[in-house]
C-alpha cells in the first residue's frame, strides 16, 4: 500500500465516522467524542528525526572534542608556564652559585678587609 | 529546388533526460573517484594524513648536575642553563647593514662581522651569536626582523669558573660529554630523552583529544657529587699556577688522596682552560687531565716501591746496609747516580732514599733476585709493580681518556732486559700516571690495602634515590702491615733528614707525621736516548697525625733551570706548599699520642 492510498483510506474512515455521528445525534447527547486513533510517524518524519538525532549526537561529540582540545591548549599553556618558571628557578640557582663561588668570595670587599693570619702553632 | 531540411524538433523531456544523464554521469565519476580515494587508497591517505597531523618530538632530558664538597656542605660546580643562539637566513634579510646595527645595539659585538655574516651567499642558516640571555633573545624577537631568529639551547655553566676544568671535562654541541667526568659518566649524566607523539594543530600545539597521542616523559640524568673539596681544589690550583709560573714548567699536576679510602680530594693540572669557552682553546692537549692521561717515567719516587718489594720479600730489612761501589754494570751498561762522582762506601736503605741512590735501588733489586738481577728479581718486581701497586695499569677512575702506562714484561727478550729492570728499580724504563703513583703509594702507607681511586661520592637519580659510593678495597695485603709501618718510618726519617739538610719548609712540628720522596726523572727523546738538559720533577708523600691521612703526588714537567735535581727543587717544594695548606686549612687530625 502506498502512502497516498493510506491517506485516502484514512479520510474515508473519518468521513464515515462523521456520518454516523450526525445521524444518531439526539438532544442532550454529546456531539464530541474522544477516540484514540492509531497514529504512526511516517517514513519522512522518521528520517527527519533520525537526521536530527544524528546531528545532535554529532554536535555533542564536537562540543566534547572541542572542549577536550581546549583543555589541551590550557595544558600546553600551563606547561609553558611551568617550563618558564623552571627556567627562572635554574637561572636563579646559577646566579646564586656564582655569587657564592670561591673566586667571587675571595675577591669580595669583605674578604679584602680580612687580614692574613699565620698559624701560631699546631693543635695540641 | 533545394529541399530545406526539416527542422529538428527536440523533445523537452528528452533534453531533460540527457541533462539528467550527464549529471548522473558526473556524479557517477565523482562516486567512482571517491570510491577509489576513500576505499581503495584508504590506507595510503590515512597514513599521509597521520604523518601530517601527527608530530613526533624528542624531549631532551636534563643533564645531571655535578656538585662537590665545600667543608661539610656541597656546592654545584657544573649546572645547566638555557641560553639562546641567534641565527639568520641571509636569503630573507633585506637590509643587512641596518639589521646588523640594530643587533649590535642589543647584544654588542662587531657590526661589520654581523653584516658580513648576513651577506653570506648560498646558505640559509648562519649563526650570528651564541649564549644570549633570555632577555636579549626577547628583544631580538621583538624587532620582528625578517630572517632573524633565536633558538633555545641547553648549555653547561660553571659557577666556579675554571675550577677543576680538566677533571670535569665539557659537553660538546651535540650534548656529548668530552674528557673528564663528563665523558666517563656521559651515559649516566645525560639521562633518557622523552618522546611526544601527538596530533597537533597548525601551530604544532598537541590536541589532547587524540587517542593516538603518546607521551613518554624524559628521565633526567643522575646528579653526581664528587669526592673533591672545592676549597682544597681551589688552593691546590693556586699553588700549581704559582709553581708553573715561577719555574716555567711545561705543566704541573698534583693529586691529594685520602689514603684510607682512595677518595680523591683534589686533582689539578696547570695550565688549564675555561670549560665554558672550550671552543676557543687551540691546543687540544689542554683538555687532557694529565694526572690520569699522561704516563711518564716517574723517576726516583719509584725507589719506594722497590724498597717495599724488597722488604716484603725479606730480601732486605730497614736497617740493611751494603757497599756502594759507585756504579754497577749490567748487560754491558753502567748504572750510576745523577751525581756521577758521589763517594763510594757503605750505604743503608735510608741513605738510599735520602740521597736517592740509583745504585742503592739496583742493589735492592739484586737482593730480591737472591744476589743478582735475574728472572726471579724481574718476575717479582713486575708482579709487585703491576699486580700489587697497580703501576702502569689503568685504575678505572671516573675520567675520560685514562691511560694505562707501560711496564716491560719480565721475560728475557734478548734486549738487555736486566738493564731495563735495573733502570725500572729507580724509576726509568717504565711509565705510570700520577694517579697510579699515588694509589700505589697509599697502599704502602695505609697498612697494605690498595684502594681503587675514585672521584664520585654519591649518585642521585631523578626519583631522589641516593647511592653512596663505598671505597673499594681492590687488594688487601699488598704488603704486610709491618712493612707498611716500616715504610712510614723510613719516609718520616727521610723527611727529617731533609729538614736537617736545610729544607725547613718540610718541618710540620711534633704533632704531624710527614714523609715523602723526591724524583728527578729523565725524559725519553723520541730520537733515542734521553734529553740531556730536561727533567721532570716528581714527589710523592703523605701528611697525617697518628697515621698518614692524605697522600700527595706532584708531577712537575720540565721545570726550567733544574735539570738533574728537579725533584728536590720543584717537586718537593710544591709538596711542601700543598702539605702546609692541607694541614693548616683542611682538618688533618694531629697526633693524639
Amino acid at each position: 500500500m502506498t502512502y497516498s492510498s493510506t491517506l485516502a483510506m484514512g479520510r474515508q474512515q473519518s468521513l464515515s465516522r462523521g456520518a454516523t455521528q450526525s445521524s444518531s445525534l439526539s438532544r442532550g447527547a454529546n456531539s464530541v467524542s474522544f477516540k484514540v486513533t492509531d497514529k504512526r510517524l511516517g517514513p519522512i518524519s522518521n528520517t527527519i528525526v533520525l537526521i536530527v538525532l544524528a546531528c545532535l549526537l554529532g554536535l555533542l561529540y564536537l562540543t566534547q572534542v572541542t572542549k577536550t582540545n581546549a583543555y589541551g591548549y590550557q595544558i600546553n599553556g600551563l606547561q609553558h608556564q611551568q617550563s618558564k618558571l623552571q627556567q627562572q628557578h635554574e637561572d636563579l640557582a646559577v646566579a646564586s652559585a656564582r655569587l657564592q663561588s670561591m673566586d667571587r668570595v675571595s675577591s669580595s670587599a669583605q674578604a679584602a678587609d680580612m687580614s692574613q693570619t699565620t698559624p701560631s702553632g699546631s693543635v695540641q | 529546388m533545394n529541399q530545406q531540411p526539416a527542422p529538428t524538433t527536440v523533445n523537452p523531456v528528452q533534453r531533460v533526460r540527457v541533462w539528467y544523464a550527464l549529471i548522473l554521469l558526473v556524479f557517477g565519476l565523482f562516486a567512482v573517484r571517491l570510491f577509489y580515494l576513500q576505499i581503495i587508497r584508504y590506507d595510503y591517505y590515512k597514513q599521509a594524513a597521520r604523518s601530517d597531523q601527527l608530530k613526533q618530538y624528542t624531549v631532551a632530558a636534563e643533564r645531571g648536575v655535578i656538585t662537590a664538597h665545600l667543608g661539610e656542605s656541597t656546592v654545584p660546580i657544573v649546572m645547566n642553563q638555557k641560553l639562546y643562539t641567534l641565527y639568520a637566513d641571509p636569503t630573507i634579510v633585506k637590509h643587512p647593514e641596518e639589521v646588523a646595527a640594530k643587533l649590535q645595539s642589543l647584544i654588542g659585538g662587531n657590526t661589520d662581522d654581523y653584516t658580513a655574516l648576513l651577506k653570506t651567499k648560498d646558505t640559509r642558516y648562519v649563526i650570528l651569536k651564541k649564549r644570549l640571555s633570555e632577555d636579549q633573545s626577547n628583544k631580538i624577537v621583538a624587532l620582528k626582523s625578517p630572517g632573524i631568529g633565536t633558538e633555545e639551547q641547553d648549555y653547561r655553566t660553571y659557577p666556579q669558573g675554571t675550577l677543576a676544568a680538566q677533571l670535569l671535562g665539557f659537553v660538546d654541541n651535540d650534548g656529548k660529554g668530552e674528557y673528564g667526568v663528563e665523558q666517563a659518566l656521559n651515559t649516566r649524566l645525560q639521562g633518557t630523552p622523552g618522546q611526544l607523539k601527538a596530533v597537533t594543530d597548525i601551530n604544532g600545539v598537541p590536541l589532547a583529544a587524540s587517542p593516538n597521542n603518546i607521551s613518554t616523559p624524559p628521565v633526567p640524568g643522575d646528579n653526581v657529587n664528587l669526592t673533591i673539596d672545592v676549597g682544597l681544589q681551589s688552593n691546590l690550583e693556586k699553588i700549581l699556577k704559582a709553581e708553573q709560573e715561577q719555574h716555567k714548567s711545561k705543566d704541573v699536576s698534583a693529586i691529594i688522596m685520602d689514603v684510607h679510602s682512595g677518595a680523591i680530594k683534589a686533582m689539578a693540572n696547570y695550565p688549564t682552560y675555561d670549560p665554558a669557552n672550550y671552543q676557543q682553546v687551540d691546543d687540544a692537549s689542554l683538555f687532557q687531565n694529565d694526572s690520569v692521561a699522561t704516563p711518564i717515567e716517574p723517576g726516583s719516587i719509584t725507589k719506594l716501591f722497590t724498597t717495599a718489594t724488597a722488604l716484603q720479600k725479606g730480601a732486605i730489612t730497614p736497617t740493611s746496609s751494603f757497599y756502594d761501589p759507585g756504579s754497577w754494570t749490567v748487560d754491558g751498561a753502567k748504572i750510576s747516580d745523577v751525581e756521577e762522582d758521589h763517594s763510594t762506601g757503605q750505604q743503608t736503605v735510608l741513605s738510599t732514599l735520602d740521597k736517592s741512590l740509583n745504585t742503592g735501588a739496583f742493589w735492592m733489586l739484586k737482593q730480591i733476585g737472591g744476589g743478582d738481577v735475574n728472572s726471579q728479581a724481574r718476575n717479582t718486581l713486575y708482579d709487585y709493580f703491576t699486580k700489587h701497586f697497580g703501576l702502569g695499569q689503568a685504575t678505572g677512575v671516573e675520567q675520560g681518556y685514562e691511560a694505562g702506562g707501560y711496564v716491560p714484561k719480565p721475560a728475557d727478550n734478548g734486549a738487555a732486559i736486566n738493564l731495563t729492570y735495573g733502570e725500572m728499580s729507580f724509576g726509568q724504563a717504565y711509565t705510570a700516571t700520577a694517579l697510579q703513583m699515588i694509589s700505589g703509594f697509599s697502599s704502602l702507607v695505609n697498612g697494605g690495602t690498595y684502594y681503587q681511586p675514585y672521584l664520585i661520592d654519591q649518585y642521585k637519580s631523578a626519583d631522589g634515590k641516593v647511592t653512596t659510593v663505598a671505597p673499594k678495597a681492590e687488594r688487601s695485603g699488598v704488603i704486610s702491615k709491618q712493612v707498611s709501618d716500616e715504610m712510614v718510618s723510613l719516609l718520616e726519617q727521610n723527611n727529617a733528614n731533609h729538614i736537617r739538610e736545610g729544607f725547613r719548609y718540610l718541618d710540620f712540628g711534633p704533632n704531624y707525621v710527614v714523609g715523602g720522596k723526591t724524583g728527578t726523572a729523565e725524559i725519553a727523546d723520541p730520537a733515542g736516548g734521553y734529553y740531556v738538559n730536561k727533567n721532570n720533577g716528581t714527589y710523592v708523600g703523605f701528611v697525617g697525625g697518628d697515621n698518614p691521612q692524605y697522600a700527595i703526588v706532584v708531577y712537575n714537567m720540565e721545570p726550567s733551570h733544574y735539570a738533574g735535581f728537579a725533584g728536590a727543587a720543584t717537586g718537593q717544594s710544591v709538596f711542601g706548599n700543598i702539605a702546609h695548606m692541607v694541614v693548616n686549612d683542611f682538618g688533618v687530625t694531629p697526633k693524639r699520642r
